[in-house]
């Protein structure tokens, strides 16, 4: 094993990480992004490229089966991470690549290793999922409908589509655990060929009482505690920049969606406020400004007024009022205005400053509402504009425990 | 040298059209399909006809993904995975095949071929783009339109829209009424 | 005058071809370290190299029920796309092969790109890499025919198919002066058919890496070599097609054919960073409406230009 041994070394100078996003951990997801940006590592897209599993924050019983299946998907050498605080990330890692480097690789034994699941969030294996029995097929010559195919599937059903074909029905669910996706969302999607014909959104794993990061001041505010307008304005626009890096880099805009990424840990860790303004103003106006982005995103996932209204919708999503090119514009617009706050120390005024999917005073936390318009827009959009959607509202589930008073769960 | 290539390339190009219908799966068949147009084309290319050979190859790339595309899109069981028998009349079809097979091997092996006159061009390829621009000129240009209002008869067949129901009954709505958004001029 | 070398060379080309793509290489881990804020060290430009062996030693893997013959096959046939294509490119006054319709033969070869990551998408029987092989089809439908025309507007340029005598026809005026969008839409359609960068929509993150998403180990590394061998092969093309080849004082040939061919690889690998991705059911039609109008119209253009000077100017 000894050349095995020498690139197995050599490999673990640049491990790829793949990073879990659990609801409740997203202190610890942007402290484990900025580490990996820091080391040079690139963060995986998928388990198949994986050395290290890196599960950010606690995982609840609802969402630990998705995190086992997309372990069993990690091929060896690899090491698993279970961080629950943003302090212990550079030591995890740190661990995680002496444990790859010592150069021991565990590998799978050979029975275990045959079958090794697909990449779409580990809830599902390959392209199999849940299919359901083929109806009538009156031209092949089989009586039988308990045939057995390979892996136990069965035949995908057919169905209509936009264009009049008839193509395979694929249930596809996506998350919990997708890189560039809302902790805790799963979203299953039926699509035919890559157009979804039917969606429905839930969220698993959220734990009881746990708040979320990004409407912390708010919580805290409601609470009676002093919080400053400097500070919420701070939380507000790391938390546009959060989305707005997720968003432009599943538009594929690397670069940009760094440069985001950036300037929401410098916004968190307290840049002072004239040249983190002007760098995020730049940003929000280079962003608002790219035709390409715009052309490629115009006409996508249109949210009239008034159906937000009905449903409940507050917030930039709905002050945004159009399609995907809207609502990201309308986060740059915001960042820009918000940048004029970074430093100011008067009081918290919910009304003034809303929290940044919405007001939490409404019948339903600002997500819930974003959940709940999400099949009907993804309904009938290919699957990149499906993701684009979703990264356009970026609904954030860790607001739907804390707002849930009669204690029962979405 | 030379027949070392012939050898290799002909029984594969035979090898490989047979395996097409010997294949379960749509995917494998297509591209079996695609190795025998692949070695046919090799086989130009050693005949000295270096444009045509690399252009079968080029050509026939490219149609059989799209053919795979179609395949897989209209049959059931693309993937083969469910054993099912996909060959129809099956006695009439082997009848008719060899039938086939033997007049035209009767016909090669019997047709008194004419001996060469001339040698081949120093240049196969300007001597073929001289034959295309001058005397085959009419042949082109027949082809030609022939094949553009296939494709074009073909399109406004398929489609159940029509310029109505894009444009508004007026012929004025900008941009067109299309299930999926284009790119140009939106 | 562009010699053929004898036969042994065309083992040549695949390792002079790695030698540049690593090049390449090096220079996007530069410009990765330079966007991530990252300070510039030795480091930076050894660790990206830590891929190589990463991806040797990992395990590969399988999904359920798998078509393997044709992914394996799929795979495979992308860096050998690749290498074939490059067989045809003059190194300064030697090319591995002389062959009279060089041009024709570098757009079948880069062609079976498409044969080959379809069946990389097919294979693993899982929905996203199927949805990735399929984006390469669409987006090969927008840029293949441009790609044709522009190589059709260099070749009618010179007046041969044969890459090497294409090289030898800009002696007095390179073809990239007097022939702009037909070199505009080559670059466009080598990302296009390495899909990097704005054209990387197969193997994009939206996908979890589309076609690279079930692969680990080997295989892997087979597929991302065989992308920048692509990019590198495009790359090298585009010097004897309108870069002049080996011309240009002072140095030798070889080495200008070496410098040019650096500098259109590190255009390309700065260009890839600093466009948003395009996707296919947005360029599809601006590439039938806009740009193979154009095409059409520059080879118009050089068809009259050299009617009218009986030759090249």
């Amino acid at each position: 094993m000894g050349v095995t041994g020498l690139l197995v070394r050599a490999g673990a100078m640049r491990p790829h990480v793949l990073v879990a996003a659990m609801p409740g951990g997203a202190a610890v997801r942007l402290a484990a992004e900025a580490q990996l940006r820091r080391r040079g590592w690139p963060a995986a897209l998928s388990p198949a490229d994986a050395d290290v599993l890196l599960v950010a924050g606690a995982a609840a019983a609802d969402i630990a089966a998705a995190v086992e299946t997309t372990w069993a998907a990690v091929p060896a050498p690899r090491v698993r991470a279970l961080v629950a605080s943003p302090g212990e990330v550079a030591a995890a890692l740190d661990a995680a690549q002496a444990e790859l480097a010592a150069g021991a690789p565990r590998w799978l034994p050979a029975g275990d290793a045959a079958v090794l699941p697909g990449a779409n969030g580990g809830a599902a294996s390959g392209a199999g999922g849940s299919h359901e029995a083929h109806g009538t097929g009156s031209h092949h010559d089989m009586g039988d409908m308990d045939m057995e195919m390979p892996g136990g599937l069965s035949m995908a059903e057919r169905g209509e589509d936009r264009d009049g074909l008839k193509l395979d029905r694929l249930h596809v669910p996506l998350g919990p655990v997708l890189p560039d996706w809302s902790a805790g969302l799963v979203v299953r999607l039926v699509l035919q060929g890559d157009v979804v014909q039917h969606a429905e959104a839930a969220a698993v794993g959220l734990m009881e009482g746990a708040g979320s990061f990004w409407t912390e001041p708010w919580r805290r505010a409601a609470a009676g505690e002093p919080v400053t307008t400097g500070v919420a304005a701070r939380r507000r626009a790391a938390a546009h920049l959060d989305s707005l890096a997720r968003f432009l880099a599943l538009a594929g805009w690397d670069d940009a969606s760094t440069t985001a990424c950036e300037l929401r840990d410098d916004a968190l860790a307290g840049r002072p406020a004239p040249s983190l303004g002007l760098a995020v103003r730049r940003l929000a106006a280079r962003v608002a400004r790219s035709r390409v982005l715009a052309w490629s995103t115009r006409g996508a996932g249109t949210l009239p007024p008034d159906e937000a209204a009905a449903a409940g919708v507050t917030g930039p999503a709905r002050r945004a009022g159009g399609d995907v090119t809207a609502r990201y514009r309308c986060w740059c617009r915001e960042l820009s205005g918000l940048t004029a706050a970074f430093d100011d120390g008067s009081r918290l005024d919910p009304a003034v400053l809303e929290p940044p999917r919405g007001r939490l005073d409404g019948g339903q936390a600002p997500s819930a509402s974003l959940l709940a318009v999400l099949p009907r827009l993804l309904a009938g959009s290919e699957f990149a504009v499906a993701r684009l959607i979703v990264a356009s509202l970026d609904p954030d589930l860790d607001e739907l425990p804390a707002r849930v008073e009669t204690g029962h769960d979405h | 040298m030379t027949s070392v290539v012939f050898w290799v390339l002909a029984p594969l190009a035979v090898a490989s059209g047979v395996m097409v219908f010997r294949f379960n799966s749509m995917a494998r068949a297509t591209f079996a399909l695609l190795i025998s147009f692949l070695a046919a084309g090799g086989l130009l290319i050693w005949l000295g006809l270096a444009y045509l050979g690399t252009v079968v190859i080029l050509m026939m790339v490219m149609e059989m993904v799209i053919m795979a595309v179609f395949m897989i899109a209209y049959m059931m069981n693309p993937a083969g995975l469910m054993p099912m028998s996909m060959v129809h009349n099956r006695r009439g079809s082997l009848a008719i095949s060899v039938a086939a097979f033997a007049l035209l091997a009767a016909g090669i092996v019997v047709t008194p071929w004419p001996h060469r006159m001339g040698a081949p061009p120093r240049d196969a390829t300007f001597a073929l783009g001289a034959a295309l621009m001058g005397p085959q000129m009419l042949t082109m240009i027949t082809l030609g339109f022939t094949l553009f209002a296939t494709m074009v008869g073909a399109v406004v067949l398929a489609t159940h829209r029509g310029r109505y129901d894009r444009f508004g009954d007026d012929l004025k709505r900008r941009p067109p009424a299309d299930p999926a958004r284009g790119g140009v001029g939106q | 005058m562009i010699t053929s070398a004898p036969l042994w060379s065309v083992l040549v080309v695949p390792v002079l071809l790695a030698a540049f793509t690593a090049i390449g290489a090096l220079a996007d881990a530069l410009l990765a370290a330079r966007a991530d804020a990252r300070r510039l060290s030795m480091g930076v430009l050894v660790v990206p190299l830590a891929e190589v062996p990463r991806l040797l030693a990992a395990q590969r893997r399988t999904t359920l029920a798998p078509d393997s013959l044709v992914w394996r096959l799929g795979l495979a046939t992308v860096p050998v796309a690749g290498v074939l294509a490059a067989v045809v490119i003059p190194f300064g006054q030697v090319t591995a092969s002389r062959m009279s319709v060089g041009v024709v033969w570098f757009n079948a070869m880069e062609v079976l790109t498409w044969a080959g990551l379809w069946m990389a998408g097919w294979g693993p029987n899982a929905a996203l890499s199927l949805v990735g092989g399929y984006r390469f089809v669409a987006q090969g439908l927008a840029y293949e025919l441009p790609l044709m025309f522009a190589l059709i507007s260099a070749a009618a340029g010179a007046q041969s198919l044969d890459v090497a005598g294409i090289a030898e026809a800009q002696g007095r005026l390179w073809f990239v002066v007097w022939m702009p969008a037909a070199f505009a839409i080559y670059l466009a359609s080598v990302y296009a058919f390495s899909f990097l960068g704005p054209f990387g929509y197969p193997a994009g993150r939206d996908l979890a890496g589309g076609v690279l998403a079930e692969l680990s180990g080997p295989d892997r590394l087979v597929l991302q070599a065989g992308r920048w061998l692509l990019l590198t092969a495009g790359a090298a093309m585009a010097v004897p097609l309108f870069l002049g080849g080996g011309a240009g004082p002072l140095l030798p040939a070889w080495a200008w054919s070496a410098v040019k061919t650096v500098a259109v690889l590190l255009l390309l690998v700065w260009g890839r960073r600093r466009l948003p991705l395009i996707r296919a059911d947005r360029y599809a039609e601006l590439a039938w409406v806009v740009l193979i109008p154009l095409a059409i119209a520059q080879a118009l253009a050089v068809a009259l230009v050299v009617l009218m000077t009986g030759g090249t100017p």
